[in-house]
């Protein structure tokens, strides 16, 4: 018995650890090597042209506009919507469920896109209605912009934020701040002083992951930072890598070694962080109903403020890439533009072999790479919830480390792996290279479906009579299935929309959606883009379904979870 | 400084239903005292501490603390909590976990913008005062639950208010710590010049402390009295069951002597405590457990003599706790345990007529 799991968690280690160690090796070696063949031939030479380039404090200011102000933006939101759902009487609470969740689902590169399509300058649909409106002709918004990138990287990553605030928000024991007011201070006093300050670790979290997930970020930088010439990280290791005659992996991996040690500096602090925040946890209420702030007159205005974000986070883009699929041209909605309508986009597409293809292998990826992810995350949750020795502790650390990979650094870092052997540009590079950058999403839900797998119900189906297996069988594989579900829900769809890591290690033959979306968006066939982000999204909210009912089947029949 | 609370009505609405937390309630609460709302939970008692506070506000009725008009709903007055000069101690400490002892105890002077040399002085004798010397520089939450329950009492005092509120303080703490914090509560209390008014549901604790007791039932007041009044010379049927464990019997009066009342009962007739209650009428007998005194085999006494048989016989360390029969009556007693009794046995009693108390409501 604890042989095995010893064997068990060294293997996972290797596992684990040659997934997320390798990319970071290989870009550590690639970084002082003189390009994909030469390797091994120690020099110095990328880090000097990577960091003497001119070009670059331009790219790393505005780097550092962007992905501060795209993290306050959506730590704001974040805060804003978690205080009117916890604690206040605004009606329609069903939709934060709704806001923090449904984004997920709609690809961050068909985000940027439906943007682009509303408010870029020459032919966006909202510049084109302002140009219709008497007072507003001269009125346009270019979101080819740094504000434009902040704005909509920040709305991607409000869910996450979210997920993290509103917890903090909902455990806050409202006495802490009914104290400060018989204490003597104002409202706003025990805003500043006690609410604000009790929950700035979960504030801070959200604020850092923001950081890091927009440091990764490729979709907003590529589809809207590139076209209005806003370089930034980012986008400025891809153009070493994908343009020009001789693309400079080297040069591309020195750059990424400062921002993968950023990205793994920040998601270390954001660890102590959530620890540091459960620490906060004082005596909680006992069953006294929460004070509930009165809205009163506020109540429907900040009603539509909620309601407003959510068409503009969901109904919006999935509304304006469907338009944009049926009319030829991009066109105000119109009597005319009605009469024009045709299915002519979708047909391109359904008949276009590449993008057949791209839609092929992201299935296959989504289904079988979640599948995959989720067993090995299983097994690693299992080791780190139940076994707890040193060994599962290290292997914790390792499987937390992929938790800050920019997917284009690590893409790089992959690459200089990848060619050494026949797994080049083929799909097993691409399955590979996502279970190791996504693992701890799968980890994560299957580890709290641990945790609640007391040992006490094992023991006492034990003492009960059943053996080993039917263990396993009766109860324990019962209450993982909710954490087996979400955590390959979680899987499939990252897999289904992945981009950052794609466009590195795709290659002719391996396309993938996101990719193909991206050589749409560079070509400007908006009509074909929309299709195909259409079916995509279908294609997710699909998988979505359908492992929710495998997984209500195999629910127990008291429910309960 | 005294607090009224004149025709006070609150309402709350859930799941289709009117639940009534506060039903017209009229009290005053004298200052200077210790002063206790005890009931089941969701009497209303903790409805009208927070009203008090200024946490909650009422549908209809006026409450002032001293002098001033704090809320009246007829008048539009609202005076909101902070500027009300109370201390609190709520069920959950509240101790901020973002600052130290120092910081969280200074924090309502800080509010009222005294001095930091003002502050530093009187946190400091505030935390000796809770026997908190030397914790002024600790992370709060570093500290054990009772010490934590102490920096609240300290905050709460600190500004030195007319009057401090509890919020059930002690429910938070295991059994014996509770009992010490609650002996210690006392002396800090009666030790300082301040109205207390205390929210429990526990009756022990609202016995050992208080020097009047409001029991509370369904957002209405029942009973105001001493803890011994309320104990010994209920006037309701409810209060009496709800303060101590009582044998409730029915009987009927058949006589008035001069320092006494006469009843016809299960038990048989008994010499009660004086009632006013005219011959004839229902009423219901209380005896408490410890009351019924087992004389043991050969002791006679006149007056007052129970037979029955002893049905359950359980030891509980101080005492055997037996369930007496005594015709279709089954009565709970206390027996001292070094007698030597056992199942079944027959059984006499002799029960004070001070101690058979008559209530009619």
């Amino acid at each position: 018995m604890f042989k095995t799991r010893s064997v068990l968690t060294y293997s996972l280690i290797l596992v684990v650890g040659f997934l997320t160690i390798c990319p970071v090796a290989m870009l550590f070696f690639g970084s002082f090597s003189k390009g994909l063949g030469a390797f091994g031939v120690f020099t110095l030479d990328k880090y000097v042209r990577a960091y003497t380039d001119p070009a670059l404090a331009r790219i790393i200011v505005n780097t550092a506009i962007f992905v501060f102000g795209s993290a306050s933006v959506a730590t704001f939101l974040a805060l804003f919507l978690a205080y009117l759902n916890n604690r206040t009487d605004i009606p329609g609470k069903f939709m934060f469920k709704v806001i923090s969740i449904i984004p997920m689902m709609i690809p961050h590169v068909l985000f940027s896109v439906s943007w682009v399509l509303l408010l870029n300058p020459t032919n966006g649909l909202l510049n084109l209605i302002f140009k219709q409106i008497p007072l507003l002709q001269d009125f346009s918004l270019n979101i080819y912009s740094l504000w434009g990138m902040i704005l909509v990287e920040g709305l991607l990553d409000l869910p996450i934020a979210y997920l993290i605030i509103a917890p903090a928000m909902a455990s806050f024991d409202v006495a802490l701040e009914e104290s400060s007011r018989v204490s003597g201070a104002s409202t706003w006093r025990t805003l500043f002083r006690v609410t604000l300050p009790v929950l700035r670790p979960a504030i801070l979290a959200a604020f850092i992951l923001g950081i890091v997930r927009s440091l990764a970020s490729f979709a907003v930088p590529s589809v809207i930072g590139m076209p209005g010439r806003v370089q930034v990280l980012a986008t400025h290791i891809y153009q070493m890598i994908s343009t020009g005659f001789a693309p400079d992996y080297g040069k591309a991996a020195a750059v990424g070694m400062s921002v993968l040690a950023t990205s793994v500096t920040l998601i270390f602090l954001y660890r102590y962080l959530t620890s540091e925040s459960e620490k906060f946890v004082t005596i909680s209420s006992r069953g006294y109903r929460p004070t509930v702030v009165e809205l009163k007159k506020a109540r429907y205005p900040l009603f539509a403020v909620v309601a407003l974000l959510s068409v503009i986070l969901i109904v919006l883009p999935v509304l304006v890439l469907f338009y944009t699929s049926l009319v030829p041209y991009s066109m105000v909605p119109s009597a005319r533009a009605f009469s024009m309508i045709s299915w002519k986009h979708w047909a391109d597409v359904l008949s276009d072999p590449v993008s057949l293809l791209s839609l092929k292998n992201s299935v296959f990826l989504g289904v079988v790479g979640a599948s995959l992810g989720v067993s090995l995350s299983l097994l690693v949750a299992y080791v780190i919830v139940k076994v707890r020795t040193k060994a599962a502790g290290i292997l914790d650390s390792l499987s937390f480390l992929s938790f800050s990979f920019p997917g284009i650094v690590i893409g790089v870092g992959f690459m200089w792996f990848f060619v050494r052997t026949p797994l080049y540009a083929t799909i097993w590079a691409l399955l590979i290279g996502y279970i190791a950058t996504y693992l701890p999403y799968g980890i994560r839900p299957l580890a709290s479906a641990f945790v609640q797998v007391h040992s006490h119900l094992e023991e006492s189906s034990q003492v009960c009579g059943a053996g080993t297996f039917t263990t396993l069988r009766r109860i324990v594989i019962p209450l993982l299935v909710p954490g087996l579900v979400s955590g390959w829900i979680l899987m499939a769809t990252m897999f289904v929309r992945e981009l950052t890591l794609s466009v590195v290690l795709s290659r002719p033959g391996t396309e993938v959606l996101a990719v193909q979306i991206l050589r749409f968006a560079e070509d400007g066939l908006w009509g074909r883009l929309s299709a195909l982000g259409i079916i995509m999204i279908f294609i997710s909210t699909t998988l979505v379904i359908l492992a929710t009912l495998v997984g209500a089947r195999f629910k127990p029949v008291e429910g309960g979870g | 400084m005294e607090i009224r609370i004149s025709k006070v009505s609150k309402h709350y609405f859930s799941e289709g239903k009117t639940i009534k937390a506060l039903d017209d309630v009229d009290l005053t609460i004298p200052a200077n005292q210790i002063f206790t709302l005890l009931g089941p939970s969701g009497c209303g008692k903790t409805t009208l501490l927070r009203s008090i506070v200024g946490l909650e506000t009422p549908d209809r009725g006026e409450i002032s603390i001293g002098d001033e008009v704090v809320w009246s709903g007829q008048r539009h007055v609202f005076v909101p909590p902070e500027r009300r000069g109370l201390g609190m101690v709520f069920q959950t400490y509240a101790i901020w976990p973002h600052m130290n002892v120092f910081d969280n105890v200074a924090y309502p002077l800080q509010t009222r913008k005294m001095s930091r040399e003002v502050i530093r002085r009187k946190v400091e004798k505030t935390l000796q005062f809770v026997h908190l010397a030397g914790f002024a520089m600790r992370p709060a939450t570093k500290l054990s639950g009772g010490q934590q329950q102490r920096v609240a009492l300290a905050r709460a005092l600190v500004a030195e208010p007319k009057v401090i509120l509890f919020d059930e303080p002690l429910s938070n703490l295991d059994a014996k710590l509770r009992e010490e914090t609650r002996k210690e509560l006392r002396t800090f209390l009666t030790g300082l010049n301040i109205t207390a008014v205390y929210v429990t549901h526990d009756r022990i604790e609202a016995l050992a402390l208080s020097d009047s007791i409001a029991v509370m039932r369904e957002g209405r007041i029942i009973e105001i009295g001493s803890p011994k009044k309320i104990y010994f010379d209920a006037d309701h049927r409810f209060v009496a069951d709800f303060i101590g464990r009582a044998n409730l019997i029915k009987a009927r009066v058949t006589a008035q002597d001069k320092e006494t009342t006469l009843v016809d009962s299960a038990l048989g007739r008994l010499t009660c405590q004086k009632r006013d209650i005219a011959p004839g009428s229902e009423v219901t007998l209380c005896i408490r457990p410890e009351f019924f005194q087992f004389l043991p085999e050969g002791e006679q006494t006149s007056t007052n003599i129970v037979h029955g048989r002893i049905e359950s016989l359980v030891f509980v360390g101080e005492a055997y706790e037996a369930e007496i029969r005594v015709k279709e009556e089954r009565l709970i007693s206390k027996i001292d345990p070094d007698a030597s009794l056992s199942e079944g046995d027959p059984i006499t009693f002799h029960v004070a007529p001070e101690h058979c108390l008559l209530i009619t409501q």
